[in-house]
């Protein structure tokens, strides 16, 4: 079984390896996209899905990367490889200066602080001209770097995943769970859940920076509301959810499956695809909470590796 | 013998409401306290501050000598301050053996012999990897108990241990707790249920409306006129 796992799962990565050589340039950018939409849910998962701190904010860190690289890229003339870990590193900061306060808010009022975290974020680059371009944006020197942000976005997609199921799999990790589970129980049992709270928060911030980073070298032009749009939250948020928040594989089942409906909606339905997407959401919420690997996990007792 | 705990005028308002109303003792090592009291006399809040759940508002909490009533929950807990809840917090979606193991620190191998040992020792080694939400009642409240005594503290509080378990692992349960304090821990237990605290104690707090209204070994508490009075009105 799990031999059978592991080979499939290489089968899939070869294949995606090789994909850019045949692929057709839709399909190349369309799984370019899925692995965003990983590092994305994926990291979304590691804040909300195990500790129970349901971010609805978190593009901010995908727009704070995406930013950071595009101004490193155009005003300083960095290589974008570079100003892609400089995305993350960005986000990470962000996530400890606003961390200390956010964190220490309980279910909906974290939640809507990180909504307003983002609103805020969209406003600030808007107003700082100079640097960022404002509201018409910044646009990156032209360079063709497709199949490299390819290979780049993809590293980052099974980075995060990895990381994921080392925590999952750790004593680091069923503490996260215990701040999901009773936070106050957690905390009489004698763990620093602050400290706990902020360093998956931290964990969570990496990925979108990145992400963001890449997506706007990708592009070749970035805009407030192109990169702190909520409605990426939400995309995040369903894509864990769907595929099971808290576990290892359900924002890599989330991410592909819904990613895949939406372009298939799209492509159909041009005027009604939000419409049936809402629906898919308002499904997954009212008919399996848990997901398709949580369902899976409480029913079958599978381990928490998946 | 210098003492393990030493609450002195202690104090917790909420509101216009006074919980606990400059209530001092002094636990001493290797003894089994009870505290009782008529419901809404304090015994929880007593309880609350001195894990730190709840910010007292006066009075000093002094553990092995050393002030403990600024530290945070965690910090306390890390100190060697052990508790159960009234309402069972355990972990639902971790399993039973992943509730005992995730207090633990260093050696993960030492850390799940150790939880399968307490395991055992609350006869609940068969349900190890159940979730402990599937667990029943009497179960989780084991469960709690075995998690607990993960960390080895020197000083356990247990709110309630009794109820809503049944007799023969109650009876487990009071021997586990006798052996513990064998062994050197200092145990005090908020119950209701009177044959327990009776048997169990050797010197009894009593709660209401927040002070401290007598103090003493069972059979003494039993007959005090103030304590009668306050469980049955005069």
């Amino acid at each position: 079984m799990i031999r059978a796992f592991l080979a499939t799962l290489a089968g899939v990565l070869v294949l995606l390896a090789v994909y850019p050589t045949f692929g057709t340039g839709y399909g190349v950018r369309a799984t370019q996209q899925v692995f965003m939409w990983i590092v994305l849910a994926g990291s979304w998962n590691l804040i909300s899905g195990l500790t129970g701190y349901v971010s609805f904010g978190h593009v901010a860190f995908y727009g704070i990367g995406a930013y950071a690289g595009a101004i490193l890229v155009t005003r300083a003339g960095w290589a974008w490889e570079p100003a892609a870990l400089a995305g993350g590193l960005a986000a990470c900061l962000l996530a400890v200066l606003i961390g200390y306060p956010c964190l220490r808010l309980k279910g909906p009022y974290f939640a809507i602080a990180m909504l307003g975290l983002n609103e805020v974020l969209r406003a600030l680059v808007s107003y700082f001209e100079g640097l960022t371009g404002g509201g018409s944006g910044l646009s990156l020197p032209t360079l063709d770097a497709s199949v490299p942000i390819y290979y780049a976005m993809g590293l980052t997609a099974m980075l995060v995943t990895l990381l994921t199921y080392r925590i999952v799999t750790s004593r680091f990790g069923l503490r996260l769970m215990t701040i999901r589970e009773d936070e106050v129980a957690a905390e009489a049992m004698g763990i620093d859940t602050a400290r706990h709270k902020l360093g998956a928060f931290i964990l969570s911030a990496a990925g979108p920076g990145i992400a963001g980073a890449l997506t706007a070298r990708d592009q070749g032009y970035i805009e407030p509301v192109s990169v702190f749009p909520l409605a990426m939250t939400i995309t995040m948020i369903v894509m864990a959810l769907f595929g099971g928040k808290g576990t290892v594989w359900g924002p890599v089942l989330g991410a592909a499956v819904l990613f895949v409906a939406q372009e298939m909606l799209w492509a159909r339905f041009p005027y009604l695809h939000q419409l049936l997407f809402g629906t898919i959401i308002v499904a997954v919420v009212l008919l399996m909470p848990r997901g398709v690997l949580g369902i899976l996990q409480m029913k079958y007792r599978l381990p928490r590796t998946i | 013998m210098a003492a393990v705990l030493e609450v002195d005028g202690l104090r917790k308002r909420f509101g216009g409401v006074t919980a606990v109303n400059g209530v001092s003792l002094a636990l001493e090592a290797r003894r089994i306290y009870g505290l009782i009291g008529p419901n809404g006399s304090g015994k929880t809040t007593f309880f609350n501050c001195i894990t730190g759940l709840e910010r007292r508002d006066a009075g000093r909490v002094i553990f092995k000598g050393e002030r403990i009533d600024q530290l945070k929950p965690y910090q306390i807990a890390l100190r060697g301050i052990g508790r159960t809840f009234q309402v069972i917090r355990v972990f639902p979606e971790l399993t039973a053996l992943e509730n005992l193991i995730v207090v633990t620190r260093g050696d993960a191998g030492a850390a799940g012999r150790r939880a399968r040992e307490l395991l055992g020792l609350v006869r609940l080694d068969g349900l190890r990897n159940e979730y402990a939400g599937n667990l029943s009642y009497g179960q989780q409240k084991l469960v709690e108990f075995a998690r607990v005594l993960m960390r080895d503290p020197a000083l356990i509080l247990l709110d309630e241990p009794a109820a809503g378990v049944n007799r023969t692992l109650l009876n487990d349960l009071l021997e586990a707790v006798r052996r513990l304090r064998d062994q050197g821990a200092t145990v005090l237990l908020v119950e209701h249920d009177m044959k327990v605290v009776m048997g169990l104690c050797e010197t009894v707090f009593v709660l209401d409306h927040g002070d401290k209204i007598a103090e003493g070994p069972p059979g003494a508490i039993q007959a005090d006129e103030r304590v009668i009075e306050a469980y049955f009105g005069r």
